[in-house]
């Protein structure tokens, strides 16, 4: 090879490294995570959209409230005691859409008429259903779940469907409470129904095709 | 010993390393000046470069050195002893006068910038050193390229086959293999500046007002470090100056530095008529440069690393298995030990009379609903209290408000088109000040300007609000005071100690685009 063919190598060498290395920057979303965020009449959205009103899980097939800090009936700030079915105790959380007090069925009942994400059968999770949310690697001091897809969610006790649980300790003389799940430690744990404590309400038997969001 | 080839052989060895891996580090380092370089971003190394760039301008300064040395003395191989002058000799002769000269720019203009002092013109350095640069890539098209066209790969022999001579000269070559170690370890251990911590009586009072007029300031040994590369200041550099105080139980810091402009127009919205936005150039990538508030970042770290700890990562990608970096610039995070970030926020803090306590930890897990991706810079935990920004969520598109004040009169100094002192007017909206947003009570008029902060809270409580600071701006310069427990105990902050290590950085209304320098400040308390 003479000195001109390599010459020409070289700089065709150079060329073609500067033509291929060219710098893109444009970090893109994963599309095919566990929790897809749905909007208020229940369209699908991408992992980086929002404002989004629901999470389905796609791992459980269900779809879960999201908090807000908007004052409307979302707000994560507002508490409830447990009670539904003439069970548990009435209106001994705080909140502003109701005249009174707060408890659970006033929230069941005010997403189901607002139809959360066209969705009418709103209803406490169970407490295995809620405990599928605790994800242990947290931002720090922030309550154990996604906290990306379940924003605003608070560090403390959310409340499960499941009552008439023996309460002990300093409870014992109210007899039966129900169990909620702490977001801060992860861990579930009977409360008195009396107890102001968050929700997150859930939705079962739906069919959502998560298809449509790849075609997007 | 005359014209020893082993030895010129050994030292075009080291240099040619020591270029390789100096012009490699240099220009990912200089991304961070110039980010037209991202097109070569591909070919430059990427993750914690600061001390391997210092490391190789060692080996390559001593090279030059012990080149000029033995040269003077004859006692090294040189084209110019060659009797036989073709053309291919007398074209290497004459290009070796350019490596002579951006040799010479390039070691005294790089180790001029580490000196970090402040009485040279740091810019026109900063321009010597990137332009040596240039020119040293120049210099091995000019001298590499043309002896690879003429020799081809037998240009590899010619390299190497002068080692083969290497016991001939072993006690030269071992003089240049023991320095370049005993140099690398001599500088990092008296590289730091110091900064001297007198201490006071804990009963002495000094108030946490931007005003350093308590008497203990002038006694305190002011400490300047040249910073450099932010977005806005002028040249880009910035000096700050720094002096320190303890009394046993807490230290304090007066921190000064120049801004020419006070910047409180941290993205306000402005309602348009199709709705509200966010006035912004460059948030939606992260990377704002206009509509952001002046801020000021101080690191502290048991370790004394070159680069922010070692914390310093830079390129696109330094970790793998993440995501690339918006702006392919890097990521701040340590492998080991937490290191204290301590981030005053002109608008988002200043009125909470704090710094956001913050840290620098291992690298964050990939949040798939983060669109951000922060590595290891997080937030200390907070018990309460917030700023929460006055969007539901952002879209460059258009934004929905989520407070409104009561009282459109509340919105009127910040309608002023900057006519209005900047520091008269919050550019906070107090939550409780406010309403939910809804679009039936918002009423305001196309082109009203609202700002974009909102406070839950008058301050964070828990490990986040470790950092008492208040600072003010007057006649070009920003004046800060803050105190912190020498012992928070809490596992996301560093006790403050003797000997502890930290670096500065300041933000002229940009959001990541901060001024920096590479050598430590270490602290030395003074009994």
């Amino acid at each position: 090879m003479n000195w001109v063919a390599r010459g020409l190598v070289i700089a065709g060498t150079l060329i073609l490294a500067v033509i291929f290395g060219r710098y893109e920057h444009s970090p893109t979303p994963a599309y095919e995570g566990r929790y897809i965020k749905l909007s208020r009449v229940g369209e699908l959205m991408r992992s980086w959209q929002g404002p989004w009103s629901c999470v389905l899980d796609t791992q459980t097939n269900l779809v879960w409230e999201n908090k807000t800090d908007d004052e409307s009936i979302h707000d994560a700030l507002w508490t409830f005691s447990w009670y539904q079915d003439d069970k548990g105790v009435k209106n001994s959380g705080d909140c502003y859409f109701e005249p009174d007090r707060c408890d659970t069925s006033d929230l069941i009942m005010r997403m189901n008429q607002e139809k959360t994400c066209g969705i009418s059968n709103w209803r406490l999770p169970t407490s295995k259903e809620l405990s599928s949310l605790i994800f242990n690697i947290p931002r720090t001091g922030e309550a154990k779940i996604a906290n990306d897809f379940f924003s605003h969610t608070k560090r403390g006790d959310y409340w499960s469907s499941d009552a008439d649980i023996p309460l002990q300790g300093v409870y014992a003389h109210l007899k039966t409470g129900a169990i909620a799940i702490d977001f801060i430690e992860g861990k579930p744990r009977a409360i008195p129904y009396r107890n102001a404590a968050f929700v997150r309400l859930v939705s079962s038997n739906i069919s959502i095709h998560t298809t449509d969001l790849k075609k997007q | 010993m005359h014209n020893n080839k082993a030895l010129w052989g050994v030292l075009h060895f080291l240099a040619i390393i020591s270029v390789f891996v100096s012009l490699l580090t240099g220009l990912r380092i200089a991304v961070l000046d110039h980010d037209y370089l991202l097109i070569f971003s591909h070919f430059l190394p990427q993750g914690e470069l600061h001390s391997l760039h210092i490391f190789s301008a060692c080996v390559f300064t001593l090279c030059a050195l012990f080149y000029a040395y033995w040269r003077l003395l004859g006692q090294v191989y040189s084209l110019s002893k060659l009797k036989t002058r073709n053309f291919s000799i007398r074209y290497h002769l004459i290009v070796t006068y350019v490596l002579y000269v951006v040799t010479f720019l390039s070691c005294i203009s790089g180790w001029l910038l580490f000196a970090e002092n402040i009485s040279f013109d740091k810019s026109l350095i900063l321009f010597i050193h990137y332009a040596s640069a240039i020119g040293f890539i120049l210099y091995l098209a000019l001298h590499a390229g043309a002896w690879l066209i003429e020799l081809g790969l037998r240009i590899f022999n010619r390299l190497l086959s002068p080692l083969k001579q290497i016991k001939r000269s072993a006690a030269l070559v071992i003089v240049v293999i023991i320095t370049v170690p005993l140099f690398w370890i001599v500088m990092k251990a008296t590289s730091s500046h110091v900064l001297v911590v007198n201490t006071i009586n804990v009963d002495q009072y000094i108030q946490i007002d931007g005003i350093a007029d308590e008497s203990f300031w002038e006694q305190a040994l002011p400490q300047t470090i040249f910073t450099h590369g932010g977005a806005n200041f002028e040249d880009g550099a910035t000096p700050i100056t720094i002096k320190a105080l303890q009394n046993g139980n807490e230290l304090f810091m007066h921190v000064e530095w120049q801004d020419a402009t006070e910047s409180l127009r941290h993205l306000p919205l402005v309602k348009t008529d199709s709705g509200w936005r966010v006035q912004q150039n460059g948030f939606h990538h992260f990377a704002e440069t206009k509509y952001y508030e002046d801020k000021l970042a101080i690191i502290l770290s048991e370790n004394c690393e070159f680069g922010a700890a070692g914390t310093a990562h830079l390129g696109p990608r330094p970790l793998k298995d993440k995501p690339k970096h918006w702006t392919g610039l890097g990521y701040h995070y340590s492998e080991t030990d937490v290191v204290d970030l301590w981030h005053w926020k002109a608008v988002r803090t200043n009125h909470m009379r704090l710094m956001d306590d913050n840290y620098i930890g291992k690298p964050d897990i990939v949040r798939e609903g983060a669109r951000r991706y922060k590595a290891g810079y997080k937030t200390d935990a907070r018990e309460s209290g917030a700023y929460k920004m006055n969007w539901k969520w952002y879209s460059p598109n258009g934004v929905v408000p989520k407070r409104l004040p009561f009282n459109n009169e509340w919105l009127a100094p910040y309608q002023s088109d900057g006519n209005i002192q900047e520091a008269e007017i919050p550019w906070v909206l107090p939550w409780f000040d406010g309403e939910a947003y809804s679009s039936l009570k918002d009423n305001l008029p196309i082109g009203t300007v609202l700002p974009s902060i909102l406070y839950t809270s008058n301050q964070f409580e828990g490990d986040r609000a470790h950092v008492r600071a208040y600072a003010q701006w007057q006649d070009g310069k920003w004046s800060l005071e803050l105190f912190r427990k020498l012992n928070t105990g809490s596992d996301k902050d560093v006790a403050l100690r003797d000997g502890l290590c930290l670096w500065v950085a300041a933000f002229d209304h940009a959001q990541i685009a901060h001024t920096r320098h590479v050598r430590p400040i270490k602290l030395r308390f003074k009994p």
